[in-house]
Formats: C-alpha cells, sequence, structure tokens
C-alpha cells in the first residue's frame, strides 16, 4: 500500500511538472505571439488577452480583462461580425477598427473562431486582428499617389486637349497666314534665326522664277547663286540687315521694293521676313514722268532762255527806248519768266535726280566758305526785310568733300526758305558746329518765322509740298527746293532734319560727315 | 531557499523574529494547500504597483518573519502551505503599506491573470450550470481546504450567495475574496457594476464566511 501510495505521489508529480511546462508553452505561445489575440466570452466580455493585444489596445492586461468588447471595437460592426461568425464558425480578415486607451482608432483584420462546449453551447471566441495601420497608409499613399497620378492624367488630358486646341488654333491660324501668305501680292520671304530659309510665297516665286522645293531651307547666300535672287541677297547681305523700301533690280523687267522685317517674340529674334513689293509699273510711269517732265523743261528752258533776252534787251534799251509803264510791265514779265526759268530748273534738278543722273563732283573744301557763299547772295534780302541775322562758325575749319554747286543749291533752299518765311524784324541764325568729336560737321539754320504745321511735318520733305500756311502769305515757291537740299544732303552722306512750331520757328539741321568718313560715300558718285 | 511544494517544505525554525513573526508561525500552522499560482499572482500584483524593487521589500519581510519566499522559483502548479498565502498579503501589507482595497485589487487581480480560471472559460455559460457546478471547482484547484459552496443565485434579481467554509485562514483574506469574487462575478456576468458583502464571517463568529454578490 505503501508503494502504491509512493508510486501515486510520483504520478500526481509527474502530471504536475507537465502541467507547469504546458503551462508554461501556451503562455510563451500566447506572450510571444505577434498578433494582438483575445478571449471573448459568451457575453462578451473579454477574458484573456495577449501581450500584442495589450500593445494595440495602449490597456494593460487587468484593464482588457471583463472589458466589455464594445469598449474595443465598434459596437455595431462587431455585432454583425459575431452573428456571422456564430452562423458559420469562423469569420475570416473582417476589417474593424479598435479604440485605445488614448482614444485612437487602429484599422485591424479580425478573425474569429467560436468555441463551443461538448454540448454545442457557445462558451466563448478567440479573436486574432492584424494591424492594418501600415496597410492602411500603404493603401493611403498609393491611393494619393494614385489620385496624384489621375489628377496629374487629368491636368495631362486638360493640357493634351488645351495643346490640341491650341493646336488646332494654331492650325487654323496658320492655314489663315498661309492662305493670306499665299494669296499676298507682295513677295514674301522669311528666313529662321540661322538665316535658312523657311517659307517663301508663290508671289516671290514668280519673282525669281524659282520652286520653293528648290531653295527652302537654303541659307541666304546659297540663294545669291541664283541670278534672280542675287540682287536682294546682295541688297541684304548674308544677315540680312535691317532695309526700308528699298529699290532692288531683279531681272530687266522687274523692280522690287525690298524691307526687312524682324520676327520677334518677346526679345527673342525667331527669323526675318523680307517684304518684296513690285513697283516695276510705278517704276515706269514714273520714269515716262520723268522723262516727260525732262523733256518738257528741255523744251521750255530754250524759249524762256529767248524770251529772258528779248526782255532784257527791251529793258536795256537795245532794242529802243521804252516808257517808264512799259519798263514797269517789261520787269514783271522778266521776273516771271526769271522764275518760269527757275522753275524749270528745279524740275530738271528732279528729273536728274530721279533718273540717277544728278552727278556730283565733290572736292575737298569746308562748308564754311559754301555757306558764306550763299548769305552774301541773300544779304540785301536780310536787310531789305530788316532780319536780325547771325552767322556763327566754329574756330576750326574741318575739310569736307563736297559737290560746292550742289551744296550751295541745298543752303540756298533752306536759307531762302528761312528768309522768305520769316517775318520783317525777325530772326534767322546760322550755325556750324563739330559733331560726334569732329567726325562730322553739322549745319543748322534757324528762324523766327511762321513754322511748319504739325499735322503736315511728315511731308516736308516730298515734291512741290507747301505747307497750307506758306501758301496763304506767299504765292511763290515751287516746293521742290526741300526736296532738292535733302537729295544733294543724303547724297554727301549727310543726315537732315528740322524741328518746327507754327507761329515760333523752324530750325533745320543737316550733318556732313568730314573727310575720313567720305571713302564711303564717294563710291555712291 | 525552499521553493518547493508542500511535501518538500520544511519551515526553518527561525532564529530572528520580526512582528509577523507569531501570527505567522500560526499561520504557517494552518492546514490545507494553496496552488503555486495564487502566491505567484500576489508577485504580480506587486511588480505592476511597486516594480522589482516593491517585490524585494515583500521578500525581504518574509524573509524577517523567518519563511524567505522567492516568487519568481514558485512553482505554478505546485502546492504549498494555505498559510502562506495568508502570510503573503500580510508581509506585502506591512512591507508596502496597502490599505484595504488594494488587498481587494490583488483579488482582483488575481482572478484575471490565474491560469486555472482560464481553464474554467469555457464553462462561464450558462450562466446557472456555471454557478452552481463548475465553480466549486475552481476552489478545489486552489486549494486542498476548505469548501466553496454556490448558495443561491438569481440572474433577473442579479445577485448570488456563496460561502466558504472551513477555511479561517485570516480576516486579510476575506478581504483579498471579495476582490476575487467581485471580479469573478463581472467576468461571468458581464455587469459592470458589482457589490459584494461579506455578509457573514468566522472571524466574527459565524460558522462560515458568506458573501452576498449584486451586480447591475
Amino acid at each position: 500500500m505503501e508503494i502504491d501510495k509512493n508510486k501515486n505521489e510520483d504520478k500526481i508529480s509527474i502530471l504536475l511538472e507537465d502541467l507547469d511546462s504546458l503551462k508554461s508553452y501556451i503562455e510563451d505561445l500566447f506572450s510571444f505571439l505577434p498578433l494582438p489575440v483575445c478571449f471573448i466570452s459568451p457575453i462578451g466580455v473579454i477574458l484573456e488577452a495577449n501581450p500584442a493585444f495589450e500593445k494595440i489596445s495602449g490597456y494593460k492586461i487587468d484593464e482588457i480583462i471583463g472589458k466589455p468588447i464594445e469598449d474595443i471595437f465598434a459596437k455595431e460592426k462587431t455585432k454583425e461580425i459575431f452573428k456571422e461568425a456564430e452562423e458559420k464558425g469562423s469569420v475570416s480578415a473582417r476589417e474593424i477598427s479598435v479604440f485605445t486607451k488614448e482614444k485612437k482608432e487602429i484599422p485591424v483584420s479580425l478573425s474569429i473562431i467560436v468555441r463551443k462546449s461538448k454540448e454545442g453551447e457557445i462558451s466563448g471566441y478567440f479573436i486574432g486582428l492584424f494591424d492594418l495601420t501600415d496597410i492602411k497608409t500603404y493603401q493611403k499613399n498609393l491611393e494619393e499617389e494614385a489620385k496624384d497620378l489621375q489628377d496629374s492624367r487629368s491636368a495631362l488630358i486638360n493640357i493634351l486637349e488645351d495643346v490640341e486646341e491650341a493646336r488646332k488654333s494654331a492650325e487654323k491660324e496658320k492655314n489663315k497666314t498661309l492662305a493670306i501668305i499665299t494669296n499676298f501680292s507682295d513677295g514674301l520671304l522669311v528666313f529662321d534665326k540661322e538665316g535658312r530659309l523657311s517659307l517663301i510665297n508663290p508671289q516671290a516665286e514668280d519673282f525669281f522664277d524659282v520652286k520653293s522645293r528648290d531653295i527652302i531651307n537654303r541659307p541666304i547666300l546659297e540663294l545669291a547663286t541664283f541670278p534672280t535672287i542675287e540682287p536682294v541677297v546682295r541688297l541684304v547681305g548674308g544677315e540680312i540687315k535691317g532695309v526700308f523700301r528699298k529699290e532692288v533690280q531683279t531681272r530687266k523687267d522687274l523692280v522690287l521694293e525690298a524691307s526687312t522685317i524682324p520676327i520677334m517674340r518677346e526679345k527673342e529674334k525667331l527669323g526675318t521676313l523680307i517684304i518684296l513689293h513690285d513697283i516695276t509699273r510705278e517704276k515706269t510711269i514714273e520714269r515716262t514722268k520723268t522723262e516727260f517732265v525732262s523733256l518738257t523743261a528741255h523744251q521750255l528752258r530754250t524759249p524762256l532762255s529767248a524770251i529772258k533776252w528779248a526782255l532784257r534787251m527791251l529793258l536795256d534799251g537795245d532794242l529802243g527806248k521804252i516808257t517808264e509803264e512799259q519798263k514797269d510791265f517789261i520787269e514783271k514779265t522778266y521776273k516771271s519768266n526769271e522764275k518760269m526759268i527757275e522753275l524749270i530748273n528745279d524740275l530738271l534738278d528732279i528729273t536728274r535726280i530721279e533718273e540717277g543722273r544728278y552727278l556730283y563732283q565733290p572736292i575737298l573744301t569746308n562748308l564754311e566758305s559754301v555757306v558764306q557763299f550763299v548769305i552774301n547772295s541773300y544779304k540785301e534780302e536780310i536787310e531789305r526785310k530788316k532780319l536780325k541775322f547771325e552767322f556763327k562758325k566754329p574756330e576750326k575749319k574741318l575739310p569736307v568733300m563736297l559737290d560746292v554747286e550742289k551744296m550751295r543749291l541745298a543752303v540756298q533752299n533752306l536759307l531762302d526758305n528761312a528768309i522768305r518765311y520769316t517775318p520783317p524784324g525777325g530772326q534767322v541764325t546760322i550755325s556750324l558746329k563739330h559733331a560726334k568729336g569732329e567726325k562730322e560737321i553739322e549745319f543748322l539754320i534757324k528762324d523766327t518765322g511762321v513754322g511748319i504745321p504739325e499735322d503736315q511735318q511728315e511731308r516736308i520733305f516730298t515734291k512741290f509740298f507747301r505747307g497750307v500756311n506758306v501758301m496763304r502769305m506767299e504765292t511763290e515757291g515751287t516746293g521742290l527746293g526741300l526736296f532738292i537740299a535733302e537729295n544733294i544732303i543724303e547724297a554727301h552722306g549727310g543726315k537732315i532734319w528740322f524741328e518746327s512750331k507754327e507761329n515760333v520757328g523752324t530750325t533745320f539741321h543737316f550733318t556732313l560727315p568730314v573727310k575720313e568718313e567720305f571713302t564711303g560715300f564717294l563710291k555712291e558718285f | 531557499m525552499n521553493q518547493e511544494p508542500t511535501k518538500d517544505y520544511n519551515p526553518p525554525t527561525t532564529s530572528s523574529q520580526a512582528s509577523l513573526g507569531p501570527l505567522a508561525k500560526k499561520l504557517m500552522e494552518i492546514k490545507g494547500e494553496i496552488r503555486g499560482i495564487d502566491l505567484k499572482s500576489d508577485a504580480d500584483f506587486v511588480i505592476k504597483e511597486r516594480g522589482k524593487e516593491g517585490l524585494n521589500k515583500v521578500e525581504e519581510e518574509l524573509k524577517e518573519v523567518g519563511y524567505p519566499v522567492e516568487y519568481e522559483k514558485l512553482e505554478t502548479m505546485g502546492f504549498y502551505p494555505g498559510g502562506l498565502k495568508a502570510l503573503s498579503l500580510l508581509a506585502i501589507k506591512k512591507a508596502l503599506n496597502f490599505n484595504d482595497e488594494k488587498i481587494r485589487e490583488m483579488g482582483s487581480h488575481a482572478i484575471k491573470v490565474s491560469f486555472i480560471v482560464k481553464i474554467f472559460i469555457r464553462y462561464f455559460s450558462p450562466i446557472s450550470k456555471f454557478f452552481f457546478k463548475e465553480s466549486p471547482k475552481i476552489w478545489n484547484k486552489y486549494w486542498t481546504a476548505g469548501e466553496f459552496i454556490p448558495v443561491e443565485l438569481d440572474e433577473k434579481k442579479k445577485y448570488a450567495i456563496v460561502r466558504v467554509k472551513n477555511l479561517n485562514l485570516h480576516p486579510i483574506y476575506c478581504l483579498y475574496l471579495e476582490g476575487y469574487f467581485s471580479t469573478f462575478a463581472h467576468l461571468v456576468t458581464g455587469a459592470e457594476e458589482i457589490n459584494i458583502e461579506e455578509t457573514k464571517c468566522v472571524f466574527r463568529g459565524d460558522q462560515y464566511h458568506e458573501y452576498l454578490i449584486k451586480w447591475k
């Protein structure tokens, strides 16, 4: 009996050790399980939870035990899941939120197994959770990224739609522009910023007798190999310099007026447009007109000279004594004849200028002597009108190359106007001064005359122009003087301009290059 | 250190006797044994409340009264002298200056972490069956002495009466059981509010301990 008792005690001891080990094993398994696990009683009270559950819920174990499940999970959702679990025996991976002690909401995936007694009664529920925070964060990030991508896609589509719309609009605009360019009566050449021909319209093809395909994309200097285009290339140069309404003869029967226009976008130069306007007809008419005027003037000058000398002889009494009354008539006739001769001479000058036959014979001289010569010829008139006259000269005389006769004519036209249109007692001042260091000499004539109406100032250098105010006060004058003067000054490589205010006065300026600058313009003669 | 279960547990003859000394000796003479898991739950609570340092104080106190215990080395399923439970509670109360409420909390904590209780979880439902049939078994899993008697259960009126007979340990254990039964009732009923009253007590001259447990 004693032996049996000892054996039984040994067995109990072994069983207790086994139980202890089993408990330890279960506790270790439960404790080290990384997934939150808990056991819920049939009435919804948490009866057991592992450390992972403590961690996710934020509650200590003795705070968790006994806690109603609704304190941890959303009530309605929990009921729903438990009901499903009771029906199926288990439920896997249902998304639900855990409400932590710190009132945070943690998304989890919840799985339930229903535990039943031998009699089949529910004795509780094992719950396992999987923390979805990282996945949710990742998912959120993915969704945000997807949204960003979607937004970007939408934005891109919008941009593409805008671009497409803009493209269509540009296409439409381009077609419109092309239609304009194609049907434009002027020839158009568009060069890109590298100087390659990017567009030529049909009119320009006609002008140059070329086909677009043969010349497109070629650099401008290469186009000079085409005889019909070469004059234009020579005019604008390889850099396509700025020109405005310059005449160029591309064929014997074709005169074009070329202008270049830079194509700019903001401050960037995208290329250059050359506009070629056919002025052949105008030139023909102009030449015909000039020839007619020239012929007529020549034809008129001979009889007018004869009349002049005949009248002179009458006035001088070479043909007999005349009465005072006759003399008076003849003098008036003589003066009128002189004006006719003057007009004819002006017209002849103009025809020569226009025909390019206004030949210049420059010599090295100084402008002061030319101006002084002209002033001397007007002294009587200045005195007669009691004008205050002043001639300001520089100390140093700069040498200039001048066609003295032509320059006298230019200065004379300017001085004649100043005296003619300045009321008696007014002031006329001529000044000569050096400009741009000593590279230029500037002529200035200032009067206190009637001035030029502002709305007519831009026409001042055109042929036959006379201001409306001077026509009212002075019937004489051909309106050719300033046209001739401008041509003479420019032919000398100079510039002419003016400032004027009606009833205050006018100041004309012109500059001429000094000798060093002459070589260039001499080539023009 | 003597951390072996009862059969090998021979209380040393203490040379120095602290204030708990005479009581300790008397307690240790009480018949009946208790499972190590219940003593270990005391240590869990102390660590939770006062950390390892608190537990060291308790162990020092027990050492002083001549019954040194290293809680960590106690065997969970082993049996130890029943008086050691009362001595453990008294040592804790003295060393850490715990009040009655803390002792009740210890009982409450014990049931929450008890492996034995977990074994019975599957029998929690239905309550009546658990109350009358299964709950006495739990007592027997802890104690080789005493008797747990479910007297009355009224689920409608929400109260229960239980008795503990034949275990005259110490009044501190009465407090401990209040906490224990109270939490048990909470776990079984799910009720948020539990009131418990020891209506009869052997230390007040009754034949047994009786507890009236009410819940809302």
